[in-house]
């Protein structure tokens, strides 16, 4: 069969290249251009090459939020996804109640961010919040306007409230779709609760986790808005992320060529981590 | 080497209304290839999960080997299971899933390991491209191949006595169907286990089975060699399900001593007219059971022992030494098929002469007898 060949046909391509250059391109472009020039205003300008990038690499500020951030990171992942499977876990699919459980688990995925945040900030107050209360009652001083230690506790509370359900949900739908042979040739190869985790479930789960790792890993990597509102970053630095960096750095003060470069950084960085974790699963399918 | 045991076993599935199987009793000899037949939803899987200990019996006994089976988990009973479609795990290499009943008993790597590789020679991984025992994973297996992994893991359960497969061959095709039957047949003859094998196709379970027991509504109608289920069916259905096409069957009348019907009437034997009570009765004969007789022949012989028949029509039905034979359908009125040569032209009325038949009365077989001499 003869193909009709036509270059008019790459007319038909305009409407996409439009639209994602003006959603994609075009303000990404902007970042790259800002990161590589001193602009004060729009006559006023000077290109100076890698410098913004130079000195914000070595802004010991940015190390200790990149530190602060993979932490967070590792730490919500470490978390949410055995409390996620766990839950799954104890969702039984026959079950009449497990319909409302699973509107329950939805409910926080639901919630605005900002909304989230707003929560937490109320919830663990020391003075009026139901947690912050009930936990100095109990004689543990705590209070997250104050202590690092105690932010940092409740900024992971928080996520961990906010995101376990996603991983829940995602793994409950992975562990419905086992055909149950599965479980009757486990059964009868002698194979315990944890045996049967291990090479019944685990594996079929491998696709649903997969995804649940790279959405918490790249949304944790990415989270401002909670922190913002429960914490605003402090006390001092203590629960400045990369995102909370970026907003002082290019709001606060201001300096739009670092924010820019950092910006450049911040994304390949995610997109680094994402690719990195996902060719190391795939590799291992080959 | 053990027998099972099966007395009054009862189960019904919660919520329903009939039990599944009802007052089920049956013995399976130790080192027996026994063969449930039926059709879907006569229980036969049931049965079968219940033997594993999948399922937990509503009423009655199992017993393997003598020992009671109540609350015996399904991994400690001595027990293998293959499903109707292979399930395997996926993740791990050929030999880990051959060795797993093994690894989840606490079997050490090397010991388990060996005996892995024993099964893989035993079954002839190697000639079947199954070689790299370490390497493969089931994935890359065709349907044949993963039914036969999952027959190897089912050998490798430590001390297994009962190899329970349900309806293994009915993801592969046919013609690898024969190879796995002969597998099967060459391992129990030297594993000597006791297997129990459900199909719902009569070919697999005649050509496998020591005995086979036909199954309908949760009930065992009849449990016998293959032969016996041919020649002497105890129930209607089973005379029915036995054989292709199945057991003709005709309605009579037993009056005293004599069978009657509209147009012929045949003597008893007077022992087997005592095991009756007058009343309608059904004859069961085979396609084979009967000569065609026509022509000037039937003419002549318009003998009260001969049915008289209508020629419906023919079909081919294979050939053989004597050349094509065929089945002649004929209504007497019912619709029954008969044996015949094909090369004699097809006339429009025919007697036949029934050599051999089966009474039955109320679907139960009461008695065999040889519809005289021709």
């Amino acid at each position: 069969m003869n193909k009709p060949y036509s270059n008019r046909a790459w007319l038909g391509l305009l409407p996409v290249v439009l639209i994602v250059g003006f959603s994609a391109v075009v303000p990404l472009m902007t970042v790259v251009n800002y990161s590589v020039q001193d602009i004060l205003d729009m006559q006023t300008r000077s290109f100076v090459g890698f410098d913004w990038y130079r000195s914000i690499l070595r802004d010991p500020e940015l190390h200790g939020a990149l530190w602060r951030q993979l932490q967070f990171s590792a730490t919500v992942l470490a978390i949410e996804l055995p409390l996620g499977i766990l839950i799954a876990k104890g969702l039984t699919p026959a079950n009449r109640a497990t319909p409302a459980l699973l509107i329950l688990l939805a409910t926080p995925l639901l919630v605005p961010w900002n909304v989230v945040g707003t929560v937490w900030q109320v919830y663990a107050r020391p003075d009026i919040g139901l947690l912050g209360y009930a936990v100095n009652q109990l004689g543990i001083t705590y209070n997250y306007t104050a202590s690092g230690t105690a932010a940092w506790i409740t900024l992971i509370l928080m996520d961990v409230w906010h995101w376990t359900s996603l991983v829940a949900l995602l793994a409950f739908a992975g562990l419905t779709a086992i055909p149950r042979p599965a479980y009757q040739a486990a059964a009868l190869d002698g194979l315990g609760a944890w045996q049967t985790f291990r090479f019944v479930e685990l594996p079929r789960l491998r696709g649903v986790l997969i995804i649940a790792v790279l959405l918490r890993l790249m949304d944790s990597l990415m989270i401002y808005t909670e922190p913002f509102v429960l914490t605003g970053g402090g006390p001092g630095n203590s629960t400045t992320l990369l995102s909370q960096y970026l907003a002082t750095l290019a709001v606060g003060q201001f300096d739009l060529g670092p924010a820019a470069a950092f910006s450049v950084i911040y994304f390949l960085f995610i997109l680094l981590l994402s690719w990195l974790f996902y060719s190391a699963v795939v590799s291992r399918d080959e | 080497m053990a027998a099972i045991t099966i007395e009054a076993l009862t189960f019904s599935y919660p919520g329903a209304a009939e039990p599944t199987l009802d007052a089920l009793s049956l013995e399976i000899a130790a080192g027996e290839a026994h063969a449930l037949l039926g059709g879907s939803g006569a229980g036969k899987t049931t049965l079968l999960n219940l033997l594993s200990g999948l399922l937990q019996p509503t009423g009655g006994t199992l017993r393997l080997g003598g020992r009671s089976l109540a609350g015996v988990a399904p991994g400690a009973r001595r027990t293998a299971q293959v499903f109707q479609f292979p399930v395997l795990y996926d993740r791990l290499s050929l030999l880990d899933n051959l060795t797993m009943p093994l690894r989840a008993r606490g079997v050490r790597r090397r010991p388990r390991n060996e005996r892995g590789r024993a099964i893989a020679t035993q079954l002839e991984f190697e000639a079947l491209g199954m070689a790299d025992l370490e390497r493969m994973r089931p994935g890359v297996l065709s349907l044949y191949q993963k039914q036969l992994l999952a027959i190897g893991r089912a050998l490798a359960t430590p001390r297994l006595e009962l190899l329970l497969l349900d309806e293994p061959l009915t993801a592969v095709q046919p013609s690898a169907k024969w190879r796995l039957r002969q597998t099967l047949k060459a391992v129990q003859a030297e594993l000597g286990m006791t297997m129990v094998y459900v199909t719902h196709d009569q070919t697999e379970a005649l050509t496998f089975a020591d005995r086979v027991s036909v199954m309908r509504d949760g009930v065992i109608l009849q449990s016998a060699p293959p032969r016996d289920l041919y020649e002497r069916p105890a129930h209607t259905y089973v005379g029915h399900f036995i054989g292709s096409p199945g057991l003709n069957l005709i309605d009579a009348e037993l009056v005293g001593e004599t069978l009657v019907r509209e147009d012929w009437r045949c003597p008893l034997p007077a022992a087997l007219a005592q095991r009756c009570t007058p009343g309608p009765v059904q004859l069961g004969f085979r396609p084979e059971w009967a000569q065609v007789i026509t022509g000037a022949a039937a003419e002549r012989a318009a003998d009260a022992a001969l049915l008289p028949a209508a020629v419906a029509g023919a079909t081919v039905q294979g050939r053989d030494a004597s050349g094509d034979y065929g089945l002649l359908a004929l209504s007497v009125p019912e619709p029954v098929r008969v044996q015949t040569a094909l090369s004699r032209p097809l006339p429009q009325r025919a007697l036949l002469h029934l050599t051999q038949l089966v009474l039955f009365q109320d679907d139960i077989q009461v008695g065999l007898f040889s519809g005289g001499e021709s």
